[in-house]
């Protein structure tokens, strides 16, 4: 990339030096570092979106993709309406990326359930539901098991605990396996016939598999690995319907519907765990500005909020303001220093500031208790913390006001006061009427 | 200019106030007094601290202003990466203080620079072209940036979540991705700000470049960004040191201690141990503290031009 010149003269620039540059940089070089420029974008772009629809992100490949072309039409296509655009597009993509989509996915999510219990997307759900209802039937076995190999599928070499007799557990069922092929220790089966045993490192990388390895043992119950050593027989509670979107529980009958606020929910109101989320209205506004437990912290804090912002900015605009007007004074000795030092609070980073200030307002050894011989909780009684948070921010900003301020007043011209003063003004007249006057204009206009 | 009208203005009705009345405060002494008072008021927690830091005794009780010696060891202790009283297993706590220190120059610095330069950038199509919905688009980015991006935080987290898991380069506890975020900021009142001063570069300047046959970037490079030199160091320094100062996006992207802003990184420091290692925090901060003070003492005198120059001419 370019470098920017920030360090660059700021007197005019020499005209020939400019006609030199404008002459080497016009033409095949200016087009070559944008062209340049441009292809590094493309190949980023072709890059990400190939890994996009690698990982079956359509929607965001698509964004990648038409953003970038639409960048590309931009610099390429020769239209004089298109040369703002050139310059607003590199800080418009940063704005839409990290911004508008922050904000607008904001407001989304607070018409959502997303909470505890409402993580998961509606398909994820319903796999989770159906995970949560297996439980071990009531003549259900549990296995010691062995994973092994046979022609290279993964099968499962199981001893029934409860009679020590060994089977193998494949896809299509539990077959009983002969004792005279296998030789079984300590209630496991260590080596096998046609069977090669899974083991040591292998097994880690197994894992995947083996969770999803069911061997079927009756109409809907099967036998699962539960770890790398043991298999349980599990059946599910409730069935997915996926016709009519219903869950059943097999014991009872009873049906679960989607009740529309992220569950199954049964006609009795119980409902099924996890739900998943999903847009709710206005729910969770009515929930903030109606239950008590909510409404009164939220109102609390946010009556505070703007109070303490406009406390702050208002005792440290009087300060500022008082200070600038006491120093504006032509024949004042040591000025420079004098203003260097009160601008000091604001050139030091804040978070420094703040973390400092917390140590001085620590109530038991802190300077300004030890200093007052008072024992004030600055920073844990509600009220206190309060004047303490004022009284920091206060001291982190006065100064830039005390700047602003400063600057102003010395744009007011002397013969205005002059006059004024010759006129028989008082000096609060002087500077109600002339000074403030004059610089309460300079303020942005648009 | 409307400052003069506006005195004319008022000036008869000055003439109208009870005349001849002495002022009150008379002499200059208590324009002095005034600001002894002030100075001391911002400049104690600064020399308190530096003295903490020079202080040989390390826990906040036993620190006062003035050190009965001065000493380098809480420097040291900062610096080595373990600061602690001698010999405690604490010590041993992993305090990456160098790796803040790098982490905060570097994604300050970067921040900086990208978002004078996008700004510029956007400050010059504001400025210098004529297209339908300007001031709309002007006006939109005053508004967009009215909300505060930390109340976003939760969508930040997720959509950095998300695109880290897709590409763990700009993903969470990466610096490249809290550099992406902080960029979200690049268009706003800082575009406003630069805009304004450039209305003041003449026109002329520009029309006789074209004249010569510069195309617009080259117009940009070669005249705008030299004579708004002024206004892109106010911009530059502003949008630094709002970059150190930043804490809740940090702290949420950011994971590994190594990774840390410096602000994440104290803040955790001195959460844990406040009382105990006051000392050492001191010293960190002055470190900390040392080169933005000077690039602000260095930049000053543009400050107030920019802003008010910027500011005025809107």
């Amino acid at each position: 990339m370019t470098s920017v010149p920030i360090a660059a003269d700021t007197a005019v620039p020499n005209p020939s030096l400019l006609a030199r540059a404008i002459g080497f940089f016009s033409g095949p070089v200016g087009l070559a570092i944008k062209l340049v420029l441009l292809a590094v974008l493309n190949a980023l772009a072709f890059w990400a979106v190939g890994v996009l629809l690698a990982d079956q992100k359509w929607i965001a490949a698509l964004a990648v993709g038409g953003a970038t072309l639409l960048i590309d039409l931009v610099y390429l296509v020769p239209d004089k309406r298109l040369i703002p655009l050139k310059f607003l597009v590199p800080g418009m993509v940063f704005l839409v990326a990290f911004v508008v989509i922050p904000i607008v996915a904001n407001a989304n999510i607070a018409f959502t359930n997303w909470s505890t219990g409402h993580n998961l997307s509606k398909d994820e759900a319903i796999v989770a539901i159906q995970e949560v209802s297996l439980v071990a039937p009531a003549d259900g076995a549990s296995y010691v098991m062995t994973p092994a190999e046979q022609r290279g599928e993964l099968v499962l070499l199981l001893v029934n605990e409860a009679t020590g007799k060994p089977y193998v557990g494949t896809e299509d069922g539990l077959e009983p396996l002969s004792p005279a092929n296998v030789t079984i220790a300590n209630g496991a089966v260590t080596a096998a016939e046609g069977y090669e045993l899974v083991q040591g490192e292998e097994l880690a990388g197994i894992d995947q598999q083996l969770s999803t390895l069911l061997v079927p043992t009756g109409e809907s119950s099967f036998v699962r690995a539960e770890g790398l050593s043991l298999a349980v027989e599990l059946q599910p509670t409730l069935v997915y319907v996926a016709a009519n979107d219903t869950f059943r529980n097999i014991e009872t009958g009873v049906v679960y519907r989607d009740n529309g606020k992220g569950s199954y929910e049964s006609v009795t109101g119980t409902t099924l765990e996890p739900g998943w989320r999903t847009h709710v209205g206005f729910e969770n506004f009515v929930t903030v500005l109606t239950d008590p437990l909510v409404r009164d912290p939220f109102v609390r804090v946010f009556v505070w909020t703007f109070a303490y912002a406009f406390l702050s900015v208002f005792i440290q605009f009087v300060i500022g303001l008082f200070l600038a007007i006491v120093l504006n004074k032509p024949d004042l000795k040591l000025k420079r220093i004098q203003r260097a030092f009160l601008v000091l609070p604001f050139a030091i980073p804040a978070f420094l500031s703040v973390l400092v200030w917390a140590g001085l307002l620590n109530d038991e050894f802190g300077v300004i208790n030890q200093t007052l011989g008072t024992n004030i909780p600055w920073l844990f009684d509600p009220t206190w913390a309060k004047v303490s948070c004022i009284l920091v921010n206060v001291w982190i900003g006065f100064p830039y006001w005390f700047l602003v301020c400063t600057a102003a007043l010395q744009a007011v011209p002397e013969e205005l006061t002059e006059a004024a003063r010759v006129d028989c003004a008082g000096p609060l007249q002087v500077f109600r009427r002339v000074t403030l006057r004059s610089c309460s204009s300079s303020r942005p206009r648009s | 200019m409307t400052t003069l009208e506006q005195a004319e203005a008022a000036a008869p009705r000055v003439a109208e106030a009870t005349p001849g009345r002495r002022p009150l405060l008379a002499g200059n002494w208590w324009r002095y007094l005034v600001s002894l008072a002030a100075m001391a008021f911002a400049l104690f927690p600064i020399l308190y601290v530096v003295s903490a830091a020079f202080n040989p005794v390390d826990s906040l009780s036993g620190s006062g202003l003035i050190p009965d010696t001065v000493t380098l060891d809480n420097f040291r202790a900062i610096l080595s990466g373990a600061p602690g009283e001698a010999g405690s297993s604490e010590a041993a706590l992993d305090i990456p203080y160098k790796n803040w220190y790098v982490n905060m120059i570097f994604v300050s610095g970067a921040t900086a620079v990208l978002s004078v330069f996008f700004g510029a950038l956007a400050a010059y199509a504001f400025a210098r072209y004529r297209f339908r919905g300007r001031r709309m688009g002007m006006m939109t980015l005053l508004l967009i940036q009215m909300f505060p991006t930390f109340l976003a935080v939760v969508a930040i987290y997720l959509i950095v979540l998300r695109v880290g898991r897709v590409f763990p380069a700009i993903g969470l506890d990466t610096l490249s991705g809290l550099i992406l975020v902080y960029l979200g900021g690049v268009l706003g009142v800082n575009t406003w700000l630069m805009k304004g001063f450039m209305d003041s570069i003449p026109d002329s300047l520009d029309e006789s470049a074209r004249v010569d046959g510069a195309t617009p970037s080259q117009v940009f490079w070669a005249i705008i960004l030299p004579l708004a030199t002024p206004v892109l160091a106010v911009i530059g320094l502003l949008s630094y040191i709002g970059t150190i100062n930043e804490f809740i996006i940090a702290s949420v992207l950011l994971d590994t201690t190594d990774k840390f802003t410096m602000s994440v990184g104290l803040y955790g420091f001195i959460n844990d141990k406040y009382a105990q290692q006051w000392g050492t925090f001191c010293a960190g901060v002055v470190l900390a503290a040392i080169p933005v003070v000077v690039l602000f003492f260095f930049l000053q005198r543009y400050i107030a031009e920019g802003l008010t120059r910027g500011a005025v001419k809107g």
